[in-house]
């Protein structure tokens, strides 16, 4: 008997140390050859922004020119593509604009440039320039110089650099007797731009325009938002046009420097050029896609997982931590010894919690416990059938999720609005055990496997809201293959569980 | 902080006493010696009571049994000239679901703690029970109407109301360690010990008291009726032993714990089996129960009778 044991054991230790091997091996290899991080922001945030072009001919020959981001500190390029049939394609590096040009066409044109921007977060610097020229002062007549100038020295009042403090003014709410007269009726960024090049230019501060976008997941279309760049100190620094905060926002692209147009068509009228962006965090794996395709060993890559769409791998990002919340869970019974309800509803209950946020998921567990448990008791009196005694719990817990929405919603009180995350049937049966244990076993034992569950829950909830170890696990989810032995390692646990240690205590001879 | 810590042992200490942790029982002993398909044997009362009458154990009698929910209205009729019976669930566990009725008259119901039911409280008792209410893993169960025990008035000092029990641990048919477990009125006239009962570990050889114990803590006087429990002696010692002995040959089962009730006319009686015996008995008897199982592996002789084993016991553990 005991020699069956052993050799299960061993067995099982042997292919634990085989995952563990195969798995050091492929984390080495998805470092080494395709790139991945162990931490999850370098590998995360890549952009897809497509501009697309289009324009009625006039029947002369074509001429579009179009400028390019390009590649910086902030964003590395990745991919770069352009579907312009018909087209003769050049780059021009220096000026960093695409020029395509063609024969005369009849049909309306459509082109699409498409990039994608992996984002350095670490690198992201203040650029270093060669000083320009020293701007000529605006021509103005004596009136319009005389209230710049009066401007200028209310702009003194503001907070922050020179730069700042006439953005500041310009900005202003409500704006000032003198500042209102200043500025044109009709405003756009682009007015809005050169009126402060002006005032700078009378300052002598050499500025430009810079056209970039705000990168915003799940904004489909979008027009490039006008930013300044102000030459000080040897350095171009670029400032926000309506809050006069400097330096670039955070997920700010810069698609073009300097006064050159965005886009340029000869041969064509009524040109409209349109921004999309998407932001793929998973798609960075295609990153290793083509890093694998440069090194020829892509085979491998086309059947893990980080070829798959992207829908199917926020599932399996999703799927991939569940194995480390089961090993939890598995300790936190069979090593630790806590009793709690049902064997994985801890781990349910923390799957909800990251969805809501720690500290509203508990307010609104807390909230559907205590509700759903009076309105329990007061139907034990009742003495209904169990099936359609837990359908009731079921269909309170329902009403009780939609009136904390509700009443979340009219109140703007957010925290009640995460009570949708909850599983409803899971919270139902919480409901259900605990009112039984509670009958049954009294208000200590039911109020103990309450908040055992809940402390599994917890320590579930820290580990799988990991940013990092939710990374790690999906990036290198051979780990899940360790995980498995690990588990079947522990069902041949015999020793001692942590709470028994407190239990037998007493069978100890002093 | 070092108080706290003081009140857990050293793994190391557990084993030197012999301590049966969880872990071990269910992987070294039921997994090992309790094969799945023995089961429901246990599980379902109506088979054990069978089972037991085939092989000469005393069980209490079966008045009747009630299966469909169609049927519970039959209730009136099954008990027509009783005025005391018990309601319990065939697959229960823990005592969970057991309606004791002490006095029957003209549709009202009146429970061992003195409540009084009517015939709907009892129609509906019956209903949560075949809906599988208390059943092991809520599946659909049958409803048992069974004579009541009149248990023996050694007990009466000792416990509050309820029906105590003794409890046997039969390790390959040689009972290893017992207890007796005393309702309180904490434990609401239940048996077990995690719902407050008072467990009294009982020499394996004479019956007799040896260390009792209350919600894991030790204890020496019931705190209901103030009685002394270590003079627990209980009689019949040796039928109380060959009941459980018999229940290995009757289930097969290597590692079973045997609930015996003692009548005051008709002697011990089999209440239940079960297949995954607790181990808060070696809390009630101060002893570790992984030595005496590895004792019975090593050194116990096989190939006996029930009545065999149990003297054998009887007469090594006398020394």
């Amino acid at each position: 008997m005991l020699k069956q044991i052993f050799s299960v054991r061993k067995i099982l230790s042997i292919f634990l140390l085989l995952s563990i091997a195969y798995a050091v091996y492929c984390i080495y290899y998805k470092v080494e050859y395709w790139g991945f991080h162990f931490a999850p922001r370098q590998n995360a945030d890549v952009w897809s922004i497509e501009a697309h072009i289009s324009f009625d001919p006039t029947g002369e020959p074509i001429k579009v020119s179009l400028t390019t981001p390009r590649d910086n500190d902030a964003f590395k390029i990745l991919e770069e593509n352009v579907i312009a049939e018909g087209y003769r394609i050049r780059k021009n590096k220096a000026s960093s604009r695409l020029i395509l040009s063609s024969e005369a066409k009849s049909e309306p044109q459509n082109i699409y440039y498409k990039i994608q921007l992996f984002d350095n977060i670490d690198t992201r610097g203040k650029v270093r320039a060669s000083a320009p020229e020293e701007p000529q002062a605006p021509v103005f007549d004596e009136q319009k110089m005389a209230a710049a100038k009066q401007l200028l020295q209310l702009a003194q009042k503001q907070e922050g650099d020179t730069v700042s403090q006439i953005i500041r003014l310009l900005n202003e709410e409500p704006l000032q007797p003198a500042v209102q007269s200043y500025l044109p009726v009709k405003l756009n960024q682009q007015i809005m731009v050169e009126i402060i090049t002006d005032l700078l230019a009378i300052k002598k501060i050499p500025s430009r325009t810079a056209r970039g976008f705000r990168l915003q997941e799940s904004k489909k279309s979008l027009t490039p938002d006008l930013m300044i760049e102000a030459y000080i100190d040897g350095l171009w620094k670029i400032y926000d046009i309506k809050t006069g905060k400097k330096g670039l926002p955070d997920n700010f692209i810069l698609f073009q420097r300097g006064g050159q147009s965005l886009i340029d068509v000869e041969g064509g009228e009524n040109s409209v050029i349109r921004f999309s962006v998407l932001k793929s965090i998973t798609s960075s794996m295609k990153l290793a896609g083509k890093r694998a395709k440069i090194s020829d060993q892509e085979q491998l890559y086309e059947y893990s997982i980080y070829n798959l769409p992207l829908a199917q791998q926020n599932t399996l990002k999703w799927l991939s931590i569940f194995p480390l919340a089961i090993l939890i869970i598995v300790l936190m019974r069979n090593v630790v010894g806590l009793q709690t309800m049902g064997t994985f509803t801890p781990m349910l209950l923390a799957m909800s919690l990251v969805k809501t946020g720690f500290v509203a998921g508990m307010l609104c567990f807390a909230i559907i416990m205590t509700l759903g448990l009076s309105i329990r008791f007061v139907m034990s009196k009742f003495n209904l059938l169990l099936v359609p005694r837990i359908s009731a719990v079921v269909i309170f817990v329902i009403l009780i999720m939609q009136s904390l929405t509700i009443v979340g919603y009219k109140f703007d009180f957010n925290i009640a609005q995460s009570a949708v995350f909850f599983p409803i049937i899971i919270m139902a049966w919480i409901i259900e055990r605990a009112s039984i244990t509670w009958e049954e076993d009294g208000a200590l034992n039911a109020g103990r496997e309450i908040f055992f569950s809940m402390i599994v829950a917890i320590a579930t909830y820290f580990v799988i809201s990991n940013e990092y170890i939710r990374h790690i696990m999906f990036a290198f989810n051979e780990l899940n293959l360790v995980i498995l032995f690990l588990v079947m390692l522990l069902g041949t646990y015999t020793g001692y569980r942590l709470m028994e240690l407190k239990r037998f205590r007493p069978l100890v001879k002093k | 902080m070092f108080k706290w810590l003081k009140s857990f042992a050293c793994p190391k200490e557990l084993a030197a006493a012999g301590v049966l942790g969880m872990n071990r029982r269910n992987f070294d002993v039921i997994s090992k010696y309790n094969k799945r398909c023995l089961y429901p044997l246990v599980d379902d009362k109506v088979k054990t009571k069978e089972l037991a009458n085939k092989v000469g154990i005393n069980t209490p009698g079966l008045i009747g049994k009630i299966e469909y929910q169609h049927e519970a209205k039959n209730i009136l009729d099954i008990i027509k000239g009783r005025s005391e019976f018990v309601i319990k669930p065939a697959q229960g566990s823990g005592g969970k679901g057991v309606l004791v009725i002490k006095d029957y008259h003209d549709e009202i119901f009146v429970t061992a703690s003195g409540r009084e039911l009517s015939y709907n409280e009892v129609y509906q008792h019956i209903s949560n029970i075949l809906s599988g209410l208390y059943s092991l893993g809520g599946k659909y169960d049958t409803a048992i109407i069974e004579e009541l025990v009149h248990f023996s008035n050694i007990f009466k000092d000792y416990s509050y109301q309820g029906v105590p029990d003794v409890r046997v641990i039969v390790y390959k048919g040689f009972p290893a360690m017992a207890m007796t477990r005393l309702p309180t009125k904490a434990s609401g006239g239940r048996a077990n010990l995690h719902q407050g009962a008072i467990g009294v570990g009982l020499d394996i050889s004479t019956g007799k008291a040896l260390h009792g114990v209350c919600r894991d803590v030790p204890i020496s006087v019931q705190p209901d009726t103030g009685a002394d429990l270590m003079k627990i002696e209980v009689p019949f010692w040796r039928e109380h032993l060959i009941i459980g002995a018999l229940a290995y040959e009757m289930t097969g089962l290597g590692y079973l714990g045997a609930d015996i009730v003692l009548d005051a006319n008709r002697g011990p009686m089999m209440l239940e089996l079960n297949a995954r015996p607790g181990l808060a008995i070696q809390i009630a008897n101060g002893i570790g129960l992984k030595n005496r199982l590895q004792e019975i592996d090593n050194t116990y002789p096989s190939g006996l009778t029930a009545e065999q084993r149990v003297d054998f016991v009887l007469q090594k553990r006398a020394k």
